[in-house]
């Protein structure tokens, strides 16, 4: 009964008899502005025009759950303090008092009603609304009409005659947005604009109006109001108070002989809530304003110059169906690698850290990732993002690090030039290059680094911190910083010759 | 022959080349000036000129001599002016690093030094890298390390320059 609606208020009045939804009809009919949480929807009034009690016998009211006790239940051994009383000992089953109920409670349509149902339904949902008036006498309404008690009735009283905004889906009587509708061009809004101004009031109210000094003496007029006597301005003041109740008067008078539509032959631009409602419901599109269910806001045109294409991913058919999501679209653009080459790239995350924004609302955590990818023949790419979610943080550090790819400078593709060193913050990490086969000695994080750029032969160090974020930096930096034997050659004016190439005769690679 | 002079004209190189000099100057002595034309052999210099206190003029540098007779009345005022070298914006002389200091001589061998120049440490000197220049002072003159080998000398370890 928490549920009870207005509706089904009446009808615990109406003495535990059902209620047709005529009442809300015709409520609504009699009210000059229909509200719209009392339009039916045609399926709701057809329902409860179908609305009839199935069960003739009274609930016992036993609870319906099993005893754990050989004695009886206790509304078995219910003794009511006053014998029952027939409703017909009453004289309430007399055919005089039925129809006079059933006549009173369930009355049938008023041409007026119906008119008024015609407006909201269409011919089919008036033929069906019809059906189901025809289908039910109402007298059975008055004679069998019960409240449902048993447990499959609906957990809320309801005639449907209104929506309820949590139970109920809002009602959709306005037609689909127009789709051919398109945004105003300057001419069709100027046109729309005076179309509307077209329909308010003509002329001006105040202007018509005497003014204060209509009333004063004519020796009076041409002066201003403070050097009239007090007498005169008091008078004068009393003319103008009565003249304008009296104005007011007669257009209220007016206003109520010609009902609201009145206004606009009374004179007068637009008021506030005319601009107001101008602004807030006019719509900008050519649909000639159509009102709609439609919450959606109209597409941005595709042929707008900087829109086009952004808002559609359009799967490429070059990438085999490998990125139908879209995430590596950009990479590829900006890189031209294709998205098979993306995939085939080795990568490696390499730090994880859960970091937190202390703020005054609480600690805003957020994970830091840094990634690394490289094709293994001399390309490292380093990429750091930062994310609430560790997943979004993960695709950004590894398509950072595709487009921070870098070449890497490889002695015989296989170890660096020299040796180099480089500090960030208290890490120092030194390399060297080896001979071939010596392999990668070097700490976990740099050897994946080695790996994906396809260093082979290396040795690393790393004498004093060993922050593993400020390794992967410095390492980076340093594989990136390599010297470069030509650079220098030129530098000096010098011939610099590889000796090992020489003694090979240029056998290594 | 103490070598606190020539420790001093190499450090201060590497700071004249660190502040983007195009010329600066050492103290005039027969040592700095045997050092300075090896590093000049060795492409780390510009040019080396006799002059006086004054910066000597361009075409001076140039030709790496200002004119000036060296006399006893003027040798006190002379200095040794090396234009400095610089690459893509950097100094082609980036780090010196004397190796032997008045407080404590450093010598190599000829041993020493073929072992040093292919890359590996011998004794107090660390083996050579990519890009790394020795100076040795032997008794044929300052030389290059690699010169030194190819001439079969051993001296004085003065500096590495990088």
């Amino acid at each position: 009964m928490s549920a009870a609606r207005p509706a089904a208020g009446r009808l615990l009045s109406g003495a535990c008899l059902a209620v047709r939804p005529k009442a809300a009809a015709a409520t609504a009919t009699a009210a000059t502005t229909l509200p719209t949480g009392a339009t039916t929807s045609p399926h709701a009034a057809v329902a409860s025009a179908c609305y009839s009690p199935s069960s003739s016998s009274p609930c016992l009211g036993r609870v319906l759950a099993r005893p754990f006790h050989s004695s009886p239940h206790l509304s078995a051994r219910r003794r009511p303090r006053f014998a029952n009383v027939r409703a017909s000992d009453m004289g309430l089953m007399d055919d005089k008092q039925i129809d006079d109920f059933t006549k009173d409670k369930f009355p049938k349509y008023t041409p007026e009603e119906l008119a008024h149902l015609r407006t909201l339904y269409s011919p089919e949902q008036m033929a069906a609304l019809e059906a189901g008036e025809a289908a039910i006498n109402p007298r059975d309404l008055t004679v069998q009409g019960r409240l449902r008690t048993d447990p499959y009735r609906m957990p809320y009283i309801d005639d449907f005659a209104e929506t309820q905004p949590v139970i109920d889906k809002r009602a959709r009587n306005k037609a689909p947005p127009d789709p051919h509708a398109r945004f105003m061009d300057l001419d069709q809004f100027a046109r729309d604009l005076i179309d509307w101004a077209d329909k308010l009031p003509k002329g001006e109210v105040t202007g018509n109006l005497k003014r204060l000094q209509d009333f004063v003496p004519e020796a009076y007029r041409a002066r201003p109001e403070t050097q009239w006597p007090a007498e005169v301005r008091d008078e004068a003041r009393a003319k103008f108070q009565r003249y304008m109740e009296g104005e007011v008067a007669k257009q209220q008078k007016a206003l109520n002989a010609k009902g609201s539509d009145a206004l606009s032959d009374l004179g007068g631009g637009p008021t506030d809530a005319d601009i107001l409602q101008y602004i807030l419901e006019r719509s900008v599109m050519t649909d000639a304003n159509r009102q709609t269910d439609s919450s959606m806001a109209p597409a941005l045109p595709n042929k707008v110059p900087g829109v086009a294409g952004l808002y559609k991913t359009v799967i490429d058919p070059e990438d085999q169906g490998k990125d139908d999501l879209g995430i590596y679209q950009d990479v590829k653009r900006r890189t031209g690698m294709t998205v098979r080459e993306i995939l085939n790239l080795r990568d490696k995350q390499l730090l994880v850290r859960f970091v937190s924004n202390q703020t005054r609302l609480g600690k805003v955590r957020s994970c830091s990732v840094i990634h690394i990818v490289g094709n293994g023949d001399g390309w490292l790419g380093y990429g750091e993002a930062k994310g609430t979610e560790t997943q979004l943080a993960f695709r950004k550090a590894r398509i950072n690090a595709l487009l921070n790819l870098r070449p890497i400078r490889r002695y015989e593709n296989r170890t660096i030039y020299g040796s180099i060193t480089s500090k960030i913050s208290a890490t120092i990490v030194k390399m060297e290059a080896r001979p071939p086969g010596f392999g990668l000695r070097v700490p976990y994080r740099i050897f994946e680094m080695c790996r994906a750029a396809g260093i082979h032969d290396l040795s690393a160090s790393m004498p004093r911190a060993r922050n593993p974020m400020n390794s992967i930096k410095a390492a980076y930096w340093a594989l990136c910083n390599q010297p470069d034997p030509e650079e220098i050659a030129m530098a000096r004016g010098k011939k610099l010759v590889d000796a090992r190439k020489v003694y090979y005769g240029g056998a290594v690679y | 022959m103490g070598i606190h002079s020539v420790t001093n004209a190499a450090i201060h190189l590497q700071n004249a080349a660190r502040a983007r000099l195009g010329l600066t100057s050492i103290p005039n002595t027969k040592y700095n000036l045997r050092l300075a034309l090896a590093m000049h052999r060795a492409g780390l210099l510009a040019s080396v000129t006799r002059g006086g206190p004054r910066p000597p003029p361009p075409e001076a540098v140039l030709s790496g001599d200002d004119g000036e007779e060296v006399t006893s009345a003027n040798v006190a005022t002379r200095r040794i002016w090396v234009g400095l070298k610089y690459w893509n914006n950097e100094p082609v002389i980036k780090n010196v690093k004397p190796i032997s200091k008045p407080s404590r001589l450093v010598t190599a061998s000829l041993g020493d030094l073929q072992k040093v120049t292919r890359g590996f440490k011998s004794g107090m000197v660390q083996g050579l890298t990519l890009g790394e220049s020795l100076f040795v002072s032997t008794d044929r003159g300052v030389l290059e390390a690699r010169e030194a080998v190819e001439k079969k000398v051993g001296g004085l370890v003065l500096c590495r320059v990088s």
